[in-house]
């Protein structure tokens, strides 16, 4: 549905996307993910047609973006990064408005407005000026005006920033609706948002791409080595030597009295061992348990330079819990 | 088409929902009716000259420029600047709809809403007519010394509001780039050259107004005004264009 090869954009001497080239086929909701400044709102705003690419070849729907550009955003639906409105204009006017510029004929449109504004819970405010809504309404009228004319790739960018709690579960559930009906592309910095949403994830950094694949796929492949967590009653002294010789941990770090993590090479389970050596020395396991990678861990450690230190893994898991509820 | 009507008619209803619009529309009738009123006035004196109340009124006293003066910065001033500052002009553009539509569009709606401004002003021959005789031509003239004016006006105006992103820069700079075009020709006697008479003589937009008050339709001006606003026009669509390359 998109096919984007080589896309460059530069803004003078600056390049803001460096030549990245991904497909996304029907029907797929693939998230892009990076950090403010990774170059996500430039690459989707040359995939809406705002702006020309400088260089790379681009189709949206088998629409070539260079040659057919009215054609081919005619395919997209694009909800921008500030939803912006006509504020001093009513949400069925604007739908109706919208409809025109899109070019449904009039007795297309009058279902169709009428289905859009159902599909988005917008019919206790549809007669409101739009200047009076709030954030969330604001969001959802964008997202009605995106998809209104039912385009065959959906493009939102950073459609949940902005809201709060419960109105981010709202949009989120209208996404994974829409998701199911035409092919989506959104952009996030918000990990667990993608995680929970997309089938696959590009992670880009600085204009290019540094990862791609299904979160299940990108966590097999990064993860490196896995992360056992053990508590022991007591903290017995002998404890540290005793696990380091365990076979299959490559290292061991101390927590708290009694806390361990062990790092075990990826191929081994040593959970086995470590239980058995705890009931041969009679210490009380409190805790024993595998830490799986999460796409925050390969995210931040593709997108900084630093290595991650690996104490620092559950404090980042736990910020964006608190950030970003689900 | 339908492009440009859908982006006309949200054009127009903005007009129409907007506070500055209506304090326009108030301001030049309280102007024009005045400048009628004086006018009328003075002709009655019967120690004054002849002439033709409505001839006077069309381009003869500075209110008239004044008021077009300032009429076109503010009916156009809006119109894409202020999609470029909300980022209204992000959605607009990812539409199946091209620049040239988009700028034809607004400009119709500022001409429209141009028109309706002078609707009342019909009132005035019409109330000659009751009274006296009134000489059709030179009015219709005079109307089309107004629209066709009023449409280059607009159009430096649409070109101004292209180019920045703050209402209140595109509107200093449309009364700037108007000052020149409005004053140029008045500067027509300063100069000897016949050249150069000439050629200010054809922009004289004063002297235009006069002709045309008396009823004398010269196709030469209504060229200039028409492909001076067509090139304002294209020029605007170039520049809402040019956000692709930079």
């Amino acid at each position: 549905m998109i096919d984007a090869q080589g896309l460059t954009r530069r803004y003078g001497e600056f390049t803001a996307v460096d030549g990245i080239s991904f497909t996304v086929d029907e029907g797929e909701i693939v998230g892009m993910l990076g950090p403010n400044g990774a170059g996500k709102t430039t690459t989707l705003r040359m995939i809406t047609g705002f702006l020309p690419p400088t260089d790379g070849h681009l189709t949206v729907g088998g629409r070539d973006l260079f040659s057919d550009p009215v054609a081919a955003r005619r395919e997209v639906g694009y909800l921008p990064e500030n939803v912006a409105l006509y504020p001093e204009m009513r949400v069925a006017e604007y739908l109706r408005y919208r409809a025109m510029l899109e070019g449904l004929p009039r007795a297309k449109a009058r279902p169709r407005i009428s289905e859009t504004v159902k599909s988005c819970f917008l019919e206790e405010v549809e007669n409101q000026i739009i200047g009076t809504l709030s954030k969330g309404y604001r969001q959802r009228v964008g997202l009605a005006a995106a998809i209104l004319h039912h385009p065959s790739v959906l493009v939102l960018d950073e459609p949940t920033v902005g809201l709060d709690p419960k109105q981010i579960i709202a949009i989120r559930e209208l996404i994974r609706e829409l998701g199911h009906r035409q092919t989506l592309l959104l952009s996030s910095h918000i990990l667990p948002e993608v995680e929970l949403l997309c089938d696959r994830v590009i992670i880009i950094d600085r204009g290019r791409i540094v990862a791609e694949g299904s979160p299940r796929d990108l966590q097999d492949s990064w993860v490196g080595n896995t992360i056992l967590r053990v508590e022991l009653k007591d903290d017995p002294g002998e404890a540290p030597e005793v696990l380091a010789a365990i076979p299959g941990v490559v290292d061991i770090a101390f927590g708290d009295t009694g806390c361990y993590r062990l790092e075990c090479s990826t191929s081994t389970d040593p959970r086995q061992s470590v239980f058995e050596a705890a009931k041969e020395r009679g210490w009380v396991l409190l805790e024993l348990a595998r830490e799986q990678a999460s796409l925050e861990d390969i995210f931040v450690r593709l997108t900084t330079q630093e290595p991650v230190p690996s104490s620092g893994r559950g404090e980042l898991g736990d910020a964006s819990q608190e950030e970003v509820p689900s | 088409m339908k492009g440009i009507l859908s982006v006309m008619g949200r054009e127009l209803r903005a007009f129409f929902f907007s506070p500055l619009a209506y304090i326009v529309a108030a301001l030049l009738l309280v102007v024009n009716g005045l400048v009628f009123w004086l006018i009328v006035s003075y002709l009655n004196d019967p120690r004054a000259g002849f002439g033709a109340p409505l001839e006077l009124f069309f381009g003869q006293t500075l209110y008239f420029w004044l008021v077009l003066l300032f009429v076109a910065p503010v009916l156009t001033m809006r119109l894409l600047s202020e999609e470029r500052r909300s980022g209204t002009i992000e959605v607009l553009m990812t539409a199946p709809v091209t620049e040239g539509q988009v700028v034809v569009g607004k400009y119709l709606a500022a001409l429209l809403f141009y028109c309706f401004l002078w609707l009342p002003t019909v009132a005035y021959p019409a109330l000659l007519a009751y009274y006296s005789e009134v000489d059709w031509g030179p009015v219709l003239a005079g109307y089309l010394g107004v629209l066709g004016i009023g449409a280059l006006f607009l159009s430096v105006g649409l070109l101004a509001s292209s180019l920045t992103k703050s209402q209140l820069v595109a509107a200093i700079l449309t009364f700037a780039m108007l000052i020149p075009l409005f004053t140029f020709g008045l500067l027509e006697n300063l100069f000897s050259d016949a050249p150069i008479r000439e050629l200010l003589s054809y922009l004289n937009l004063w002297q235009h107004m006069e002709e045309l008050g008396k009823g004398i339709v010269d196709t030469r001006h209504l060229v200039y005004y028409l492909s001076a606003t067509v090139l304002f026009v294209f020029l605007s669509a170039r520049a809402l264009e040019s956000r692709k390359w930079r």
